[in-house]
């Protein structure tokens, strides 16, 4: 069965993780907050794990989640 | 840095109630939801109110369509009522109350009639029998066909016409003619010319289920029957009848019996569940200042015309009480009254599992005590709001993140911004002044000032104390924090000799006055009694006084600042809501932290008094005026003739303080302070500084995102912008910020966001 996500981005390949040198891909990332999980798919380096958020992301979905968890 | 802990989890069960009765007394005490004075003295319970606004509107056909829920023959009621409601009208206390009456009348004869559906409608199964004529069995005929039961009737009378003449005298033709085609429209099977004797009675009941009779029937049925007049019953002959004296009293006596036919037709006991019938005494308060029309529209024998009733309606004031809701804006946005909204405050407290829909409701209430001043019962929406706060604080159910900033601010200015000394010279000192955070914040210039003119003009010395009072973690609702703060307070008051407390700041004087044994005055107190000093004046314009929302009940206070206007010769306008009545900047409360909109809107309402500059007394309504652009003072500015400028932004005000701090150390204690200068060149993009005021972001977030890339060089190229990006989590958020390189040590800060929710990687 295929797992549920709750929000993909791929990066394709524009962008690049200065650490390690390598392009951020498409990977397994999870949001956490007052103890509930969410897995998402995020721009994630390969090698450091770095998983970036973008803007249009925290201000939008990530912010509705955390305004209905608080008033949970 | 300070820290607040989060709260662990969303799954917490607990509720920790808060006095039920206490909210119940506040609810009560709401008279909003009480009938006007009109509607409660009719019997019928005609909603007057609507019914007359609909008529002044000329809207006769909803007018009509209330008159006919308590009456089903309009006009024979509207010629005949006694009127009772008009004895209890409000603006008959000051001028002739308004004609109720005669406009029901004009509304009954120009208002469309409803066409009933009534051959297509289903009837209820229990049939009813009624004996007899006159204006009871009239209505009580009404009322049951209204109910839908198969009716039958029994009368003397030889035709319609006649049933419907008797004990109607009163109608003139045309309202005769209009009543009777109604009649005629109703579904009711009549049985004309019998010769109503205790042999037919009983001959003919047999068949139904529920049986009604006319008082004349009935005397002449069962002459000792005794009818319970609560439910116009004569329980031992199962009979539905009622004694009457006037076409008010038949109405309402009808409308009783019909409830009483209805419970009989369900085999329900009729004594039950009948609610409130008849009038009662309303407790509605009604402002009667803006009442104009006094005089009521002549009636001819005739009645009114159409736009003579229209004239008539439009004098009702359409009594309410809406006290709270005209001054407060906060109510006003939710447009909930009192009554209604600390019950729902009270039950979103209660919830254990599932949203706490009111949360954000509730961190909106400025906590002002404006409501309790202007509402004529005292209703106190500060308390309901500040209780449920602190309820959900203490079962973990308060989400941190509409306060954390505010409560994150009071402890940096208890921390690193706080500076507490002697006045130099001195071991132990007999005054203290205490600014308020927002003061250094937001005018530093001007608490320099105030301070070394007390010095110079006090003796006994006077120390300085520069932190938060505590009000912020009051009004979060967080009595630990509260109480911490006031506790330090006390500790570095006492290290100072416990001076008598100068307070620069209402507010502050208030909280502070919270601390047992503490002695507190104002600063404007103290500049009265030494006078002002040299170089302040007033505005050249004459401005508005706005009272600080912590002064109130404050008398004094709120005088001292008037005689101060004065001797810095300030010509004061008069504005509505001053003094007590005076609305909130949309600071108290946390108000601007859990709900901008509100807040804003609170601002506004200070503002729309008067189109004059403001002069205030509170740090935190001086910066919510000039941000709303309005030409802005607080009276330590004109006293002192400094000025604090252009409002300045989240991280300024931390700024503001720690140069105000370092200054002072250097210049009146000679203490130096470690320079914290970054050894890299940080810049802001205007944009970038415009929205992390908004998005509450301190610089010095942005600063240790840097610090971090700096350190691991950890970050991202984004190819589209051109950009790089970092994140760091600090606290309970995570930072991120896009900046360019602009050479070694050099960047540039375009955009910055966060998010409080945390991302991991997931293997897999
Ligand atoms: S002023 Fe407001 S709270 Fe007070 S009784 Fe009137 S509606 Fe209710
Ligand atoms: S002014 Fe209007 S609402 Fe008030 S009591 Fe009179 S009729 Fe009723
Ligand atoms: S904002 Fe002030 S006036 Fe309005 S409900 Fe709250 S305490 Fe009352
Ligand atoms: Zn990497």
């Amino acid at each position: 069965m295929a797992e549920k996500n709750y929000y993909t981005i791929d990066p394709e390949g524009k962008l690049k993780c200065m650490k390690c040198g390598v392009p951020l891909i498409k990977g397994k990332a999870k949001f956490m907050y007052l103890d509930n999980g969410f897995p998402v798919e995020l721009p994630v380096c390969p090698v450091c794990g770095f998983v970036y958020v973008p803007e249009e992301l925290a201000l939008g979905k990530v912010a509705s989640v955390e305004r209905a968890l608080e008033d949970k | 840095m300070a820290q607040i802990q989060e709260r662990g989890s969303t799954h917490v069960y607990k509720v920790n109630k808060i006095s039920k009765e206490e909210m119940e007394s506040m609810v009560e005490r709401c008279v909003y939801e009480h009938p006007p004075f009109c509607s409660a003295a009719c019997p019928l319970k005609l909603d007057a109110r609507a019914f007359l606004e609909a008529a002044a509107a000329g809207n006769f056909k909803k007018a009509l369509q209330l008159y006919e829920k308590i009456a089903p023959f309009p006009l024979v009621l509207a010629m005949g009522c006694e009127a009772p409601c008009e004895q209890k009208c409000r603006i008959g206390e000051i001028g002739d109350a308004v004609q109720i009456r005669a406009v029901e009348e004009a509304v009954s004869r120009f208002g469309q009639v409803q066409k009933l559906g009534s051959i297509f409608r289903t009837r209820k199964k229990k049939s009813v029998v009624l004996f007899g004529s006159g204006l009871f069995a009239l209505f009580l005929a009404g009322e049951i066909e209204k109910k839908a039961y198969p009716l039958t009737v029994f009368c003397e009378e030889s035709d319609l016409e006649s049933f419907l003449h008797t004990e109607t005298g009163f109608l003139d033709e045309d309202a005769f003619r209009a009543e009777l085609k109604r009649l005629k429209g109703k579904d009711i099977q009549f049985a004309f010319g019998c010769t109503i004797d205790r042999a037919f009675f009983e001959e003919k009941r047999a068949a139904f289920d529920v049986v009604c009779a006319s008082p004349a029937v009935r005397k002449k049925v069962f002459p000792d029957a005794v009818s319970i007049p609560a439910l116009m019953y004569c329980e031992n002959e199962k009979l539905v009848s009622g004694p009457y004296a006037g076409v008010m009293d038949a109405a309402f006596g009808a409308k009783k019996a019909a409830l009483t036919v209805d419970r009989l037709a369900q085999n329900l006991d009729p004594r039950n569940t009948r609610g409130q019938e008849g009038p009662v005494e309303s407790a509605l308060y009604t402002d009667l200042s803006e009442a104009m029309a006094l005089t009521k529209t002549p009636v001819s024998s005739a009645g009114y015309t159409k736009e003579e009733a229209i004239e008539e309606a439009s004098r009702c004031i359409q009594c309410r009480c809406e006290e709270c809701l005209k001054s407060c804006a906060y109510l006003a946005h939710y447009k909930k009254h009192p009554g209604l909204f600390a019950k729902e405050i009270y039950n979103n407290t209660q919830i254990i599992m599932g949203d706490h829909q009111l949360n954000k409701p509730m961190n909106s209430c400025a906590l002002c005590g404006q409501c309790t001043v202007v509402c004529p019962n005292g209703v106190d929406m500060a308390r309901v709001c500040l209780d449920a706060r602190r309820n959900m604080v203490s079962t973990d159910k308060m989400p941190l993140a509409p306060h954390e900033f505010a409560l994150l601010d009071m402890l940096f200015s208890n921390d690193e911004a706080f500076l507490s000394r002697t006045q130099p010279g001195f071991e132990s000192c007999k005054y203290v002044f205490f600014p308020g955070c927002q003061a250094s914040a937001i005018a530093p210039e001007t608490v320099k000032a105030a301070y070394l003119d007390l010095c110079e003009r006090l003796d006994g010395g006077v120390a300085l104390m520069l932190g938060c009072c505590g009000a912020i973690g009051d009004w979060a609702g967080r009595t630990e924090l509260e109480a911490q703060t006031k506790e330090f307070l006390d500790r570095e008051l006492s290290k100072l000799g416990d001076p008598i407390v100068i307070a620069g700041c209402p507010t502050c004087k208030k909280e502070l006055q919270s601390h047992e044994g503490l002695r507190i005055i104002g600063i404007w107190d103290v500049l009265l009694k030494i006078g002002l000093p040299e170089g302040g004046h007033g505005l050249e314009r004459p401005a508005a006084l706005h009272d600080s929302c912590g002064a109130r009940g404050d008398k004094s206070t709120q005088s001292a600042i008037r005689e101060l206007a004065q001797k810095l010769d300030c010509t004061l306008v008069d504005t509505p809501y001053s003094g007590d009545r005076s609305p909130c900047c949309g600071y108290g409360g946390l108000s601007a932290y859990a709900n901008r909109e509100v807040a804003k809107e609170l601002t506004d309402k200070c503002l729309e008094r008067s189109d004059a500059p403001y002069i205030s007394y509170c740090m935190a309504c001086r910066d919510r005026f000039a941000r709303e652009g309005r030409e802005s003072k607080h009276i330590l500015e004109l006293i002192y003739g400094t000025d604090a400028g252009a409002p300045p932004d989240i991280s300024e005000k931390r700024y503001n303080r720690l140069t105000l701090k370092k200054e002072l150390r250097w210049e009146l204690w000679q203490e130096e302070t470690k320079e914290m200068k970054l050894d890299y060149d940080l810049r802001y993009t205007e944009e970038a500084r415009r929205m992390m005021d908004e998005r509450m972001i301190l610089t010095d977030d942005v600063i240790a995102v840097m610090d971090e890339v700096r350190k691991t060089g950890a970050c991202i190229f984004d190819e589209e912008s051109g950009l790089y990006i970092a994140c760091r989590r600090i606290g309970n958020a995570t930072f991120w910020v896009k900046f360019s390189r602009e050479g070694d040590e050099s960047y540039l800060v375009h955009r910055a966001w966060s998010h409080r929710m945390q991302v991991v990687k997931r293997e897999g």
